[in-house]
C-alpha cells in the first residue's frame, strides 16, 4: 500500500517538479516582443495578438500606447504592410506569426535557427541554411555581423522565439499552474480509492 | 423521504429491480485483473469526448473561411475554451489508447470465444464508428494535416471498382475538400457518438448477457463470483485514478503532444505538405495501405486488417481456455503481432523510402500471416498441450468437453 502511495506521489511531484522551473523567461518575452511589434510586424501578422494581450506579459502601458500608435486597445496585429504590397515585393504574403512557434517542427528553436541561420552566399547573395531559398531578407544582418554583433543578434533570436512561444500559446502558465494542482487533486483521490478498495476487498478474505 | 421516492419510481419503472441486477447482485469473476477495467475506462473517455464535444461545438464555426479562427477563438477568448479543446483533443488520443489495450486484452485471454462472440462483434462495430468519427473530427480543426488528411483518405474510395470517382465526389460535396465536406463533417462528427452511445449500450446488453471472462477461461462456480457493485466499482475507480493521472499530466503539460504542427497552418488547397501523415492511431493501417503498391489492393488490404478480427473466434480453433495463459505459441503470435503493429506505426509515420518500404512489407506480410496461420497453429497446439499433461486439469477437462460437444 504505502508502495503504491509513494510511487504515485513520486511520479507527480518528477512531473511538477519538471515543468516548475520551466515557466517562462518574462524580461526576454518583454524584450521579444519591442522587436515583434517594431521590426517583424512590419511585414508579418500577429493577428490573434491584440495591443491589449501585451499588458499580460508586463509591459507598461507607455510601452504598449508607443507601440500601436494610432491604433487602439483592441486591435489586434495587424501588419503594417498590405498584403498586396508585399506579394509584390517578396512574391509572397508573409505568414502570420501568432502560432508560428508551434506550426514547426521544432517550435521555438526552429525560429532561433532561422533568424540565426543567415549567411553569405557563393553568389554574393544571402542564404538560409534552414531554409534555403526563403523570401525573408536577412532582417537582423548576421551573415555580415562580426563575432560581437552575432552575440547580440543571436540574443535577439531567442528573444523573439521567446515572445512567438508566448504568442502561440499565452495560456500556458495558467494551464499549468492549473495543472499541478489538478495532478495533486487527482494523486491524493487515487491514494483515496486505493485505500478504499483494499478496505472493501478484505471483506471477501 | 427517499425510500418512498424509490418506492413509487418502482412501481411505475423498475428502477431498484435494475440496479440490483445490473450492479449490486450482478455477478463478476473475483479474479479479473486490471486489464479488465479498460471498457470502463472506454465509457469514461467516452462520456469525456460527449461533454467537451458539446461545449466546444457552442464556439466553433463549421465555415472553411471561420473555422481556423474560432479554434483560436476558443483557445483564447472562449473562458477555459483552451482547457475544453485539450480535453478533448487529448482525449480522442486516449480513447483509443484505452480501446488498443482494451482489445489486446481480448486477444490475449480469448475472451472473443465463444460465446462472446457477438459482444466482440458489437465492440468491432464500435471501433469502426469510432475510426470514423475520429477522422471526421480530425477535419474540423481546418488545418493543414486535417485538410490533406481529408484528401488523401477521402481519395481512398476512388479505388472502388466501376464509380469510385462519384463516390468520393458525393463524399466530399465537390471535386476538392472544401466547405461542403467540412459543413458535412461537422454534422456527421456530431452524429456518430449517439450511435456510439447506442452500440456501447448493445455492447453492454451483450456483456450482462454472456458476462465477464476471466483470466482463467474457465466458467467460475457461483462462489468464486462477486457482486460488481462494490468491488468493481471501486477498483474501476482506482484505474480511473491512475489514467486521469496520465491523460491530465498530457492535457496540462503537453497538450501538443499528440497535434501535428503542420495543423497549426490553416488549410491551403494550393500547397501540399511535405508528408502527409494521419493521426498515430491510424499509422498501423496506413503503413499497411501503403505497403501495396496498387492502391485498390491497398485499400483492400487495409480494410481487412481492421475487418479481420471478427473473425477471430474462427481462426483460433483452439478449444483450451484462458487465450495465452496456457499456450504459449499463442501467446508467441501475441507478442509477435503487437511488436509487428508497433513496427507498422513506425513504418506509417515515415515517408515510403526503400528500406521504410521494405520493412512495412515485411511487417504487413507478418500481420496477416499471424491471421492465416493461426487457424492450423492453434489446432496443432491444442493437441500437443493435451498429451502434454503439463496444463491443469480443469483446464484439460473444459477442452475435452468442448471436443466433444463439437464432434456431437
Amino acid at each position: 500500500m504505502l508502495k503504491t502511495v509513494y510511487w504515485i506521489s513520486t511520479l507527480c511531484l518528477t512531473l511538477i517538479a519538471g515543468t516548475a522551473h520551466a515557466s517562462a523567461d518574462l524580461p526576454s518575452i518583454q524584450r521579444g516582443a519591442h522587436i515583434a511589434a517594431e521590426v517583424c510586424n512590419g511585414c508579418h501578422s500577429l493577428k490573434y495578438i491584440k495591443y491589449k494581450d501585451l499588458l499580460s506579459i508586463g509591459l507598461t502601458r507607455d510601452e504598449v500606447n508607443t507601440l500601436r500608435g494610432e491604433k487602439s486597445l483592441g486591435d489586434p496585429l495587424k501588419a503594417q504592410m498590405a498584403a498586396n504590397d508585399a506579394l509584390a515585393l517578396f512574391n509572397v504574403v508573409p505568414p502570420d506569426l501568432s502560432l508560428m512557434a508551434e506550426a514547426r517542427e521544432g517550435g521555438p528553436h526552429y525560429i532561433v535557427e532561422l533568424l540565426t541561420g543567415f549567411a553569405p552566399g557563393a553568389d554574393g547573395q544571402t542564404t538560409n541554411r534552414v531554409f534555403p531559398g526563403i523570401k525573408m531578407p536577412d532582417i537582423f544582418g548576421i551573415a555580415q555581423a562580426d563575432p560581437a554583433a552575432r552575440k547580440e543578434i543571436e540574443q535577439k533570436a531567442i528573444d523573439v522565439a521567446a515572445f512567438l512561444e508566448w504568442a502561440a500559446d499565452p495560456q500556458a502558465e495558467a494551464r499549468k499552474r492549473m495543472g499541478r494542482g489538478v495532478l495533486i487533486y487527482v494523486a491524493i483521490l487515487t491514494a483515496l480509492f486505493y485505500l478504499l478498495k483494499k478496505k472493501i476487498w478484505r471483506r471477501l478474505k | 423521504m427517499s425510500k418512498k421516492i424509490v418506492a413509487w419510481i418502482d412501481q411505475r419503472f423498475p428502477l431498484s429491480a435494475f440496479v440490483k441486477h445490473e450492479l449490486t447482485d450482478y455477478p463478476t469473476p473475483r479474479n479479473l485483473s486490471y486489464w479488465w477495467g479498460f471498457g470502463f475506462l472506454a465509457g469514461f473517455v467516452l462520456v469525456i469526448q460527449l461533454v467537451t464535444g458539446v461545449f466546444l461545438a457552442m464556439h466553433y464555426k463549421a465555415d472553411s473561411n471561420l473555422a481556423f479562427d474560432s479554434i483560436q477563438h476558443i483557445m483564447r477568448e472562449v473562458n477555459y475554451g483552451w482547457l475544453i479543446r485539450y480535453l478533448h483533443s487529448t482525449g480522442a488520443s486516449a480513447f483509443f489508447i484505452v480501446i488498443y489495450t482494451h482489445m489486446a486484452r481480448t486477444l490475449y485471454y480469448g475472451s472473443y470465444r465463444r460465446p462472446r462472440e457477438l459482444l466482440w462483434w458489437t465492440g468491432q462495430l464500435l471501433l469502426l464508428l469510432m475510426m470514423a468519427t475520429a477522422f471526421m473530427g480530425y477535419l474540423l480543426p481546418w488545418g493543414q494535416m486535417s485538410y490533406w488528411g481529408a484528401t488523401v483518405i477521402t481519395n481512398l474510395f476512388s479505388a472502388t471498382p466501376g464509380f469510385g470517382e462519384d463516390i468520393v465526389v458525393w463524399l466530399r460535396g465537390g471535386f476538392a475538400v472544401d466547405d461542403p465536406t467540412l459543413t458535412r463533417f461537422f454534422s456527421m462528427h456530431y452524429l456518430f457518438p449517439f450511435i456510439i452511445s447506442a452500440a456501447v449500450l448493445i455492447h453492454l446488453v451483450a456483456l450482462h448477457t454472456v458476462r465477464s471472462s476471466n483470466p482463467s477461461g474457465l466458467n467460475l462456480a457461483d462462489k468464486d463470483n462477486i457482486p460488481f457493485h462494490p468491488y468493481y466499482t471501486i477498483k474501476d475507480l482506482f484505474g480511473l485514478g491512475i489514467f486521469l493521472l496520465g491523460y491530465f499530466a498530457i492535457v496540462f503539460f503537453k497538450p501538443d503532444l499528440f497535434i501535428d504542427p503542420a495543423n497549426n497552418v490553416p488549410a491551403n488547397p494550393m500547397q501540399t505538405p511535405a508528408d502527409i501523415v494521419p493521426e498515430w492511431y491510424f499509422l498501423p493501417f496506413y503503413a499497411i495501405l501503403r505497403s501495396v503498391p496498387d492502391l485498390a489492393g491497398g485499400v483492400v488490404a487495409m480494410l481487412v486488417s481492421v475487418l479481420i478480427f471478427a473473425a477471430m473466434p474462427y481462426l483460433d480453433r483452439s478449444r483450451i481456455t484462458g487465450g495465452a495463459r496456457y499456450r504459449p505459441i499463442y501467446r508467441t503470435l501475441f507478442y509477435v503481432f503487437v511488436i509487428d503493429i508497433f513496427v507498422l506505426g513506425y513504418v506509417g509515420a515515415h515517408p515510403p523510402a526503400s528500406l521504410m518500404k521494405l520493412t512495412g512489407q515485411i511487417a504487413t506480410s507478418i500481420y496477416f500471416l499471424t491471421f492465416l496461420l493461426l487457424p492450423f497453429v492453434s489446432r496443432w497446439e491444442e493437441g500437443r498441450l493435451l498429451q502434454s499433461g503439463k496444463l491443469p486439469a480443469d483446464v484439460v477437462d473444459m477442452a475435452r468437453k468442448e471436443i466433444e460437444a463439437s464432434h456431437a
